[in-house]
């Protein structure tokens, strides 16, 4: 639209022209009734078409389904004599995602005070942009966690099933041979049971840190003495007429998900236990450091401890420091500890010197005005 | 002490033959009738398809029922079982590998007796299958005369 003229004039309308084709804003024209004119580069991008393409076509065709009213309505103020409107508003990408938008419409008003016109001029609305990604992230999440659960349900049952059979009639064909199996037979024997116990208990351990993950966290007051005395009371059954003392400090509560922090105490104590295995007796230290909103809880054992120079490795899946012989477990035991620590909005981590023992601590939400533990 | 039969809703057939073997050694003399799916059991129970001319009224003693069954199965297995007024008061007991939560909750929820997580450990196994048997055949009373 720049008319023949002077040179100033025309440099400064080219000028002018530029400056709206260049502008990061999305910037259009619509006439009056509602269609686009003209749209520079910048709002082509935001809306993925073609300047030449929507001219004609309805705004609304571009603008969310719940929008397009408030579109039209701001645009009947307008012309009506109204001032500058601003409105949120969210266009469509041809592409179809939603691109939330703050919009400024102004009258684009003639020499005689006609208005044929209107200037749209867009912002990017980033909180809802960043509010609509955060959606598709969290519809993603929970498409996976579905997927999880099922892998998890499949890893349960199929995966068991044959270990069975391998356990069950290896010991079937042991007894079947009896009088005809020498000391090596019986030995190859029980290392494949022994290998399937073995891949079972890793079967159940992978269960147990999936569940860790996903599972839904009820939260409320954890009695952690009590947790203990469970742990205990299983260890004991297991490990029948071992010397333990197990203290704990009284009145030790934590605010959290009780099942999951069954598992953490549970994994924490058969640690504190297993690499007690060489002391005459299990002692096992539990207690708690109140710490602002939190409670510090720790489990000290007096057992065989871990070289700190691997404690970064300590709390990672399949990391082991011990091996089979020294009672290293398969390695996901503290894992899960970790897993359930974080999903309370916590952490673990640990101290120890080789033949003194070790502590681990875990950092949980404390209950609150529960004023210091005993 | 129930003399009827056992059906087992097994697809498993290692487990069957586990299964087999275990009650034997617990000197279990109850008859093993055993389907691979859940359609087959339901056709059992109710007479109907390839068991059309078993006498309807004469239902087994206890069912053990695997979760995941071909064609239909273990939970709505054990739904048809309890919609079904003779049926109703059949013992089932759930045999299967997994304890997921939703199965468990699923099980109760359907009305199941017990639900038994099957041992990977041989030893285990028959021993668990040993005490279904003789709580439910020995000393469990039956509903009828058995």
């Amino acid at each position: 639209m720049s008319s023949a003229g002077n040179s100033t004039q025309t440099t400064g309308d080219a000028v002018f022209r530029l400056a709206v084709a260049s502008s990061a804003r999305g910037m259009a024209i619509v006439d009056a009734r509602g269609r686009w004119q003209q749209a520079n580069p910048a709002m082509e991008r935001m809306l993925g078409q073609d300047g030449g393409r929507l001219a004609g076509t309805d705004v609304t065709e571009m603008v969310a389904d719940g929008d397009a009213q408030r579109l039209l309505d701001a645009l009947d103020a307008l012309l009506g004599g109204g001032q500058p409107v601003h409105l949120s508003l969210a266009f469509v990408h041809a592409d179809g995602h939603e691109v939330p938008v703050h919009m400024s419409m102004a009258p684009m008003r003639e020499a005689d005070g006609a208005v044929q016109f209107v200037v749209l001029d867009t912002q990017d609305d980033e909180t809802a942009a960043m509010a609509r990604q955060l959606a598709d992230a969290r519809t993603e999440l929970v498409a996976m966690h579905r997927l999880q659960a099922s892998f998890a349900h499949g890893v349960s049952h199929d995966l068991r099933a044959p270990l069975r059979a391998i356990d069950s009639f290896s010991a079937l064909l042991a007894t079947h041979l009896d009088a005809g199996l020498d000391d090596t037979s019986r030995d190859y024997i029980a290392r494949i049971r022994g290998a399937s116990t073995r891949m079972a208990e890793l079967i159940d351990a992978l269960l147990e840190l999936s569940r860790a993950m996903r599972a839904e966290l009820r939260s409320a007051p954890v009695d952690i003495g009590l947790l203990v005395d469970w742990a205990h009371a299983e260890l004991a059954d297991t490990d029948a007429g071992r010397d333990a003392q197990i203290e704990v400090q009284p009145g030790l509560q934590a605010l959290g998900d009780e099942r999951q922090l069954r598992l953490l105490v549970n994994h924490l104590l058969h640690n504190a236990w297993k690499f007690s295995r060489d002391r005459d007796r299990v002692r096992v230290e539990i207690g708690g450091e109140p710490r602002a909103d939190r409670i510090v809880v720790h489990v000290r054992d007096h057992g065989s401890g871990f070289d700190m120079r691997y404690a970064d490795r300590l709390f990672e899946p399949f990391q082991r420091l011990h091996g089979p012989e020294q009672a290293g477990g398969n390695g996901l035991g503290l894992a899960i500890v970790r897993c359930v620590a974080e999903r309370h909005g916590g952490r673990v981590w640990a101290q120890s010197e080789p033949g003194a023992g070790s502590t681990f601590f875990v950092e949980l939400p404390a209950v609150p005005d529960s004023g210091g533990q005993a | 002490m129930s003399q009827k039969d056992i059906l087992l809703v097994e697809d498993n057939s290692d487990d069957v033959e586990l299964t087999r073997i275990a009650f034997a050694e617990a000197n279990v003399a109850n008859r093993l009738e055993v389907v691979g799916d859940g359609a087959e059991a339901l056709d059992y129970l109710f007479a109907r398809g390839r068991y059309v001319h078993r006498d309807p009224d004469d239902l087994p003693s206890i069912v053990l029922l695997d979760l995941n069954l071909p064609k239909v199965d273990g939970r709505e297995v054990l739904q048809a079982i309890r919609a079904n007024e003779k049926t109703r008061g059949l013992p089932v007991v759930v045999l299967t590998t997994s304890t997921e939560p939703f199965d468990v909750e699923a099980s109760y929820a359907l009305g199941v007796n017990s639900y038994i997580r099957k041992p990977v450990d041989f030893e285990q196994f028959v021993w668990a299958v040993k005490q279904v048997g003789l709580y439910w055949l020995v000393l469990n009373h039956p509903r009828e005369g058995g």
